[in-house]
């Protein structure tokens, strides 16, 4: 169990303060250091107060280590009814438009970001993180800014130069968008776990 | 991309290596971005967790299925709000903590004595009858502790968060924070006290 308070507080006082033992130390560390497992010091050792305290979490701290630990799962269709009432909230107004022989195609501009992220993601030691595409106005063209993230050791000078290329080439084969620009920002670099 | 199916380990490890699965920022910025698929794959790797705190706060594993649906619900309509200042865990666990706050708040109240009849959560069959008895003692004792001292009890002691990270979760001082779990603590201890 995490213990990561300071410990000022455990003779912290004044209104407002903690709530405190008789012997004016903060009862909620002194319940935290006994269930840490920490020995009593020497106030612990002879106060009444504190001893009290350290008697009642030993004697919750096995059950209450048991609940921590039970294993709880939850019923499989949760997130699956969430991802239906997600989606039939999608709004449709997010789209752009391709050229073709018979009149404007409309493609959703989240699901064209997700092809191009696919595409990044593909790449060695590439991840994409933001992918934003907007529509050059009144044209049939795109403009593209993608955010990366890189595996430490990756070539950071060649990321930007095989990106665009990458994104260019599906913007007009995967999704039939000829990109016009691509801004590229490498904005994390991971390590192998 | 690799949804993580039920994994409730820490919410915000880094991208492991060679696998297709991506870390919470980068899913947390796409669905920011409306990719639908990159929320339910962060739907999916905190639910176990975010259930858990539900059925425990609640008391009840079915009010903690609709609280953790609703709560995902909201937070894929507010996802566009996270800026980043704390884990996206601990923007989960209030989003899932403020849904639970508002069905407790509706929630009629239970008289004192119908509380410790509820059924029990099923237990695992190898305890002993004492133990399972004293576990069905101390969730009984659990429901009867007011809503606040529950929350921030279960917070710091089944999920073993930190002071400052329950402030944050609850929207109470530190030291409100501490007071309510002494209070919790000793008023389970006393009733815990016949199971010594």
């Amino acid at each position: 169990m995490a213990l990561n308070d300071s410990r000022d507080f455990l003779d912290a006082a004044g209104p407002g303060g903690p709530d405190l033992l008789a012997c004016g130390r903060a009862a909620a560390l002194v319940w935290d250091r006994a269930e840490a497992g920490t020995p009593p010091d020497e106030h612990e050792r002879d106060c009444p107060h504190c001893r009290a305290a350290h008697a009642d979490a030993g004697r919750l701290g096995a059950l209450v280590h048991r609940m921590a630990a039970e294993e709880i799962e939850p019923p499989p269709s949760v997130v699956d009814a969430v991802m239906t009432a997600v989606m039939s909230e999608l709004s449709p107004h997010e789209v752009l438009l391709l050229e073709s022989p018979h009149g404007p195609n409309r493609l959703g501009r989240p699901a064209a970001a997700a092809v191009l992220r696919g595409v990044v993601d593909r790449m060695d030691g590439l991840r994409a993180r933001s992918c934003r595409i907007e529509q050059v106005p009144e044209r049939f063209e795109a403009d593209v800014a993608i955010s990366v993230t890189a595996r430490f050791g990756v070539d950071l000078a060649s990321v930007t130069a095989r990106v665009r290329q990458m994104v260019l080439a599906a913007g007009e084969q995967a999704l039939g968008v000829p990109v016009r620009r691509v801004d590229i920002d490498v904005v994390d670099v991971w390590g192998e776990a | 991309m690799a949804a993580a199916h039920g994994v409730a380990e820490p919410l915000d490890a880094p991208v492991p290596s060679g696998g297709g699965e991506l870390d919470d920022l980068t899913l947390v910025v796409r669905a920011q971005e409306g990719d639908v698929r990159a929320f339910e794959a962060l739907a999916r790797r905190h639910q176990a967790v975010l259930y858990r705190l539900a059925v425990r706060v609640m008391g009840d594993h079915a009010e903690a299925e609709d609280a953790l649906q609703e709560a995902l619900l909201d937070a894929w309509r507010r996802v566009d709000r996270f800026r980043g200042d704390s884990a996206f865990s601990t923007w989960m666990y209030r989003v899932v903590t403020n849904r639970c706050v508002a069905m407790l708040r509706k929630r009629r109240p239970v008289p004192v004595a119908a509380v410790d009849e509820r059924i029990p959560a099923p237990d695992s069959p190898e305890r002993t009858a004492e133990a399972d008895a004293s576990m069905v003692a101390l969730g009984g004792a659990l429901r009867g502790l007011p809503d606040d001292l529950r929350i921030c009890w279960v917070l710091r002691e089944t999920e073993g968060l930190g002071y400052t990270e329950i402030a944050h979760i609850t929207g109470a001082s530190e030291d409100a924070v501490r007071g309510r779990i002494h209070r919790a603590r000793t008023r389970l201890a006393e009733v815990m006290r016949p199971w010594r």
